[in-house]
């Protein structure tokens, strides 16, 4: 190959396909002579074995026939990538993985456990604010890890106020407060540890780690800007960029300069006291919700609604509940500048959209949680001819394959997807069996649970309400749903007017469930298992002789017997109010 | 995800003292500083591989709290052995290369060397009387080979 330069006449580009067809046949006879032998190793009745083996050898045919059709494109423009850069048919690695966050480092010790030789890039860019982190990603440094704490935190401090009412003797709780450096050194604490198990894992791996800022010189080399300012340059054969995201901040005066982000709130040196979240994403949301908890005032902005894109009725219920607890929500509003006072006060300014009024208000911090932007532009990815690049930097990529054969993309920078860490590391896992175990098996994007961790917590998966009703029309469509009191609520006397839940069907018998939402404690706990159900064809005869675990919230779903259609009320029954 | 496996970073499964026989230490060598702590690769090869004397090297991490514990169970001993055993600190995510290097993955981690070559190894927290053991057989066994030698 390494004769191969850029006046490939088409002859030789017609031998080469045709040599790597057959090739590639070859590989495909042998993968399938190899699993019919394993498959005769199993433990199966012979019987259902040669019925079993038909079907199968019948699917692989097909399944054999793509594959062949996807290596020749990889091949085609393997072709055409040939003539682009001096490549003499051996790379420094099998795969290089630009970002070592959930996504990427997935897909790199997936590869490694099936022989690839993998190099690992990763590199953080400090905040506007300087905040930077360790190896492992959104998820572990930004992200899942320390929202988790911090919520769990805010949690505890509750529960501290509820011990009371069970007996508990709490020395003067009006007195009980947050210590907020020690708050965020035991979560930064943690977080290092898991940095530290990062990258010993790839040590042990033989994972090459490389902490350098990537991009492409061409299709096939990677330049690493370490540092110091030193470069440092690589070729693979296989390259997935896995570089994910970073809070976008408003174009407003005072944002870059005087606001913080999820970037380092976890982090902060010193309490945030009254913060102005911008954005009532899960993130805003999710912020402002543990900060009032922890007990900093919290007032946020909300541009259109609450939680876009999930189930709206769930999302009122989420700032219900958030506002009765003391955040303050201001609706349709955008802001317009932060200014530095003299007291080192931050004074705000926001717009109503609909009304054009505008307000101002003096906070200690502005968070801003306007959304997350892929970071693709730093990757130079023209250079390495991707141009499936949208105007907001993502990557559109079904099935994680750019146009170009050998450039894949998994996690935050793919377009369309969910922005979720399991999402991110299940699709680099198949991607990396696709690419080195004759894996054939793609992400499947549909029926993930996630759960949003405010102050009430909400579960879901599956279609929200309105998008089953768009989908299906509003005949084809039955909610069940119902309010419902934790067991442990009643002594504190705790708020159960938003613990609620609701399962979205097909109307027609057996009514196969479309979606489940939940909001009430442990909400991602009691969706997890659901999920599981949903993705085997769960119906609502099924979930209602399923019999529940008392007392539990989660049992919740197998009470569920009213619709919506039928007006009845929803609420439980009570004994005083 | 990767939440579940940092129990195994503290590993409490300490180094199972074998029996020991005390020599005398007639030792001569006097430090100035029989605690340091390491700054760099240079650093770890100047005080640690080219020191005269017996180093423990100590592998820790600040979010460790099994380190913490350790840290001054360590000092007093060392102070106790009046220069004839040095203590040198490594941080493993100052010095992650070193740490690397010397198959840290667990910490804390206690490796006693002498002539740049590692003697032993203690991985987890010890409490003083094991870690007093440890460091009594190792610096012993560095007598007794002076003796022969």
């Amino acid at each position: 190959m390494s004769e191969r330069n850029r006046n490939i006449d088409s002859d030789e580009e017609e031998n080469y396909i045709n040599w790597k067809i057959k090739k590639l046949k070859k590989q495909v006879r042998r993968s399938r002579r190899e699993r019919k032998a394993r498959q005769s190793c199993s433990a199966a009745p012979p019987a259902d074995a040669t019925d079993a083996d038909k079907i199968k050898t019948v699917h692989k045919d097909t399944v054999d026939e793509t594959e062949i059709e996807n290596a020749l494109v990889v091949t085609c423009s393997r072709m055409w990538i040939l003539t682009m850069a001096p490549i003499d048919g051996t790379f420094d690695y099998d795969l290089a993985v630009i970002g070592g966050g959930s996504g990427g480092l997935a897909c790199a010790k997936e590869a490694v456990n099936h022989g690839a030789k993998v190099a690992v890039l990763d590199y953080v860019t400090p905040s506007p604010l300087g905040t930077k982190w360790g190896l492992g990603g959104t998820c572990v440094n930004v992200g899942c890890i320390p929202k988790k704490l911090m919520h769990q935190a805010a949690l505890l401090g509750e529960s501290i106020h509820e011990a009371v009412s069970y007996g508990w003797e709490v020395p003067s709780p009006k007195d009980i407060k947050i210590n907020w450096s020690s708050l965020t050194e035991a979560v930064q604490n943690h977080i290092k540890s898991v940095n530290w198990v990062t990258r010993v894992d790839l040590r042990d791996k033989k994972i090459e780690y490389i902490n350098g800022l990537g991009e492409f010189k061409d299709a096939h080399t990677i330049v690493a800007t370490m540092k110091n300012g030193s470069k440092k340059e690589l070729t693979a054969k296989n390259v997935v960029i896995a570089v994910g995201g970073r809070p976008h901040y408003p174009d407003i005066p005072g944002a870059m300069e005087y606001c913080i982000s999820s970037d380092d709130i976890f982090s902060l040196a010193y309490p945030p006291g009254k913060t102005l979240v911008v954005g009532a994403g899960y993130i805003g949301l999710e912020c402002a919700g543990f900060l009032n908890s922890l007990g900093y005032s919290a007032t946020v902005l909300v541009r259109s609604v609450p939680l876009r894109g999930f189930d709206q009725q769930m999302a009122h219920l989420v700032t219900a509940e958030m506002e009765e607890r003391g955040v303050r929500f201001h609706h349709k509003c955008v802001p317009l500048s932060v200014e530095k006072l003299e007291s080192g006060q931050l004074k705000a300014r926001w717009q109503n959209t609909d009304t054009g009024e505008q307000c101002e208000d003096v906070f200690d911090t502005v968070l801003m949680a306007t959304g997350r932007y892929a970071l693709t532009k730093a990757l130079n990815l023209p250079a390495a001819g991707v141009t499936v690049v949208n105007e907001n930097g993502k990557i559109s990529a079904p099935s994680e394959q750019t146009n170009v054969g050998h450039i894949f993309a998994v996690g935050d920078v793919l377009e369309g997807r969910p922005e979720l860490t399991p999402v991110a590391i299940h699709a680099g896992r198949l991607l990396a069996r696709r690419l080195f175990a004759a894996g054939v098996q793609h992400m499947d994007y549909d029926n993930i649970a996630t759960t949003v961790f405010t102050p009430l917590e909400y579960g879901c998966v599956g279609l929200s309400e309105e998008t089953a009703i768009a989908r299906l029309g509003e005949d084809a469509v039955e909610v069940y749903h119902a309010y419902y009191k934790p067991t442990e609520f009643f002594i504190p006397q705790r708020n159960i007017r938003n613990c609620y839940l609701k399962a979205v069907a097909e109307r027609a018998s057996p009514q196969r469930v479309l979606g489940l939402h939940f909001v009430g404690p442990v909400a991602g706990e009691v969706i997890q298992g659901f999920a599981v159900a949903i993705k085997c064809g769960l119906t609502m005869e099924q979930l209602m002789n399923t019999v529940g675990i008392h007392p539990t919230v989660a049992e919740e779903f197998t009470r569920l017997n009213i619709t919506k259609r039928s007006g009845k009320d929803p609420n439980p029954a009570s004994c005083c109010s | 995800m990767f939440a579940r496996k940092i129990t195994n970073v503290f590993v409490r499964n300490s180094f199972i003292g074998q029996s020991t026989k005390l020599y005398r230490n007639i030792s001569i060598t006097t430090v100035k500083h029989d605690i340091v702590k390491i700054q760099s690769t240079d650093d770890f090869k100047e005080k640690v591989i080219n020191s005269k004397v017996p180093v423990v090297v100590d592998f820790f991490a600040t979010w460790c709290n099994p380190c913490r514990l350790l840290t001054p169970r360590l000092e007093s001993i060392i102070s106790e052995n009046k220069g004839k055993v040095v203590l040198a600190k490594v941080d493993i995510d100052e010095q992650t290369d070193l740490a690397l290097d010397y198959e840290v993955s667990s910490v804390p981690v206690l490796i006693a060397m002498k002539d740049g070559k590692v003697q032993h190894r203690l991985v987890g927290l010890q409490d003083t009387d094991k870690l007093r053991k440890w460091i009594e057989q190792f610096t012993n066994e560095e007598s007794k080979a002076k003796v022969k030698a």
